[in-house]
């Protein structure tokens, strides 16, 4: 049976019903119309669906509804700020690392809450950061050159 | 480095060699791109299907009564329902939007149903009844060359036949040092692209099928629509939507005559989105091949003849299978100059899933078994598997095995010297670290 739900989502709070078993990702594509996170497997298995949950990444196909009550939601759409694309966002376009973009949303998640935890991390901890995203197109290179390209320009900022 | 004259100069490029931003990278990355699975328009009714799940049989009945009873579902809908041929392909019309007389693959859709919602439609799925009588299944090469076995289309299991022709076999043979027999067996793929397949079809004011789709060719897609649904060509429009990865698969029908019939009987729109599940059983793969190669070679290394057989089980429709497969057989001898050649390939249905288009088109197959026999060959003539490619590779002034000249090189022979240049300056570094340490 259907349920009242609040999600606090992007810094606010949304209310919505859903059943109990129903994903994460199903409500905030279906009810909040945040299609940013995608379904690729549903499973687990492809990362396309990554949004943070109180700052971490989860895969949000597989968290239940009622488990992210309380919980602080982030997902693709809350990155840019003021029409500003995240870093992140915009070195993954200019080093070549989108190409059909179906993964993209989930490795910017993914690689978003690493720079968060690590504002410099090696290709190798960038690469484990990534490795729960599966991308069909690019061969990652250009994906972990961009995040690296984001780190710098990130730490640029801050001095 | 060596000024070779078979080292092809780079010619400046207007575009190669640039950084180019993809126009549509930034909405991407913002995560606003609305692929078709992400579209929602007012009064939309969701599609699922029944799928065969089972590989040969005739359908002696299919009950859809209780389905189209159940809460929420607008349309239950089997191949009785197709007003056109029903039939698609993108070569030969041997595929059904809806089986009709039997099953050819357990990827074939037996019935549609629309519903208010995804799980209404999943409801009512599991509701339609489904009478099949299983028949003999035919699984492997050896079940597709028998004679004896049931033919899956008209016309029996071997589609098609193609041959390469070259120089003087016997005469090859005759001059070979060493000769190399062996087969490969390559197998089925699925392309995975990370958007499964969706569909969303309308019926505008205008009378016009409209169906936004993440296609590979739009145009094709509507020349084959049309007929299967008894549509004029000019009421039927397909919208290129974004496409999240396609790699080859989704230069077939997808899920174009499904939503499209499916809109045009319940005259709502309609939005089938495939689950990963599906999107692995229903859709064209790479095709699985077998192939057995005899190649021979004299003691100073050069290559002197092919004989050679290829199989390739297309499935139950041979999408663009005979291509594929026909152009195996001319790749068979790989970047090679080889003067004597004798290849068969062969095009066979199965009851497998449709095999299709997939980055390579059959040359990767063909691949695995000339380079094997390359690397078997150097090892039998004790020569360096490099030296020997470099060797045999086709220059400017040779011809392909259908007798293609390559009349401004092929860029083959460059790549490898680049290579040797590489394997040799590494050797060389380590053999200096070696000293130095």
């Amino acid at each position: 049976m259907k349920q009242r739900y609040a999600l606090r989502v992007n810094g606010g709070t949304r209310e919505t019903e859903a059943e109990p078993h129903e994903s994460l990702l199903d409500v905030l594509r279906e009810n909040l119309r945040l299609t940013g996170s995608k379904k690729g497997c549903n499973e687990a298995e492809c990362g396309s669906c990554t949004v943070l949950l109180d700052g971490r990444p989860v895969v949000s196909c597989l968290v239940l509804v009622p488990d992210a009550v309380d919980r602080e939601i982030v997902t693709i759409e809350a990155l840019a700020e003021d029409g500003e694309p995240h870093p992140v966002q915009r070195q993954m376009v200019e080093q070549g690392g989108v190409q059909c973009g179906y993964c993209t949303p989930g490795m910017i998640m993914s690689a978003y809450a690493l720079l968060q935890e690590n504002p410099d991390p090696t290709d190798e901890e960038i690469r484990f950061a990534i490795s729960g995203n599966i991308c069909r197109c690019t061969g990652y290179g250009k994906i972990v050159k961009a995040v690296r390209a984001a780190a710098e320009e990130m730490g640029n900022e801050g001095t | 480095m060596s000024e070779d004259a078979s080292r092809e100069t780079a010619q400046p490029y207007h575009w190669i060699g640039r950084n180019v931003t993809k126009p549509d990278a930034l909405e991407k990355a913002l995560g606003a791109t609305e692929y078709v699975g992400d579209m929602v328009v007012p009064g939309m009714l969701h599609a699922k299907i029944l799928w065969a799940g089972t590989p040969h049989a005739v359908i002696r009945n299919i009950d859809t009564r209780e389905a189209a009873r159940a809460p929420g579902v607008a349309a239950v809908l089997t191949a009785a329902d197709v007003p056109g041929t029903n039939r698609y392909g993108l070569a030969v019309l041997d595929q059904r939007a809806l089986a009709d007389d039997k099953v050819r693959s357990a990827g074939d859709a037996l019935a549609l149903v629309a519903a208010e919602d995804e799980e209404a439609a999943e409801e009512a799925v599991a509701k339609i009844k489904v009478d099949l009588e299983p028949l003999r299944p035919i699984l492997t090469y050896k079940d597709a060359l028998d004679p004896d076995g049931p033919p899956i289309h008209e016309g029996g299991n071997v589609f098609q036949h193609t041959t390469v022709r070259k120089g003087d076999l016997e005469q090859g043979i005759a001059e070979s040092d060493v000769i190399v027999e062996d087969s490969y067996h390559t197998h089925r793929m699925d392309h995975v692209p990370m958007e499964p397949e969706a569909g969303l079809a309308y019926v505008d004011p205008s009378g016009v099928l409209n169906i936004l789709v993440g296609t590979q060719y739009p145009y094709r897609d509507r020349r084959q629509i049309a007929p299967a649904l008894d549509l004029p060509m000019n009421k039927v429009r397909v919208v290129q939507a974004p496409i999240g990865g396609g790699f080859g698969r989704k230069d077939d029908i997808t899920a174009e005559i499904h939503v499209g019939l499916l809109a045009l009987k319940t005259r709502r729109p309609v939005r089938l989105v495939y689950t990963r599940e599906e999107s692995l059983i229903a859709n064209t793969k790479r095709h699985p091949m077998a192939m057995s190669f005899r190649t021979g070679a004299r003691a100073d290394g050069r290559l002197t003849f092919l004989d050679g057989d290829i199989y390739g089980d297309t499935g139950a429709g041979i999408s663009l299978g005979a291509y594929v497969i026909k152009k195996a057989g001319i790749h068979a001898t790989g970047p090679y100059d080889v003067p004597n050649i004798r290849v068969d390939t062969y095009t066979l249905y199965t009851n497998n899933l449709v095999s299709g288009a997939m980055r390579g088109f059959g040359v990767m197959q063909a691949a695995v078994a000339h380079e094997s026999q390359m690397d078997q060959l150097a090892h039998k003539l004790g020569m360096s598997p490099l030296e020997f490619r470099i060797k045999n590779c086709l220059k400017p002034g040779l011809a392909s095995s259908t007798g293609q000249l390559m009349n401004e090189g092929c860029g083959i022979e460059a790549t490898l010297q680049r290579i040797k240049d590489y394997m040799n300056a590494r050797d060389l570094r380590f053999k200096r670290s070696q000293a130095a340490s």
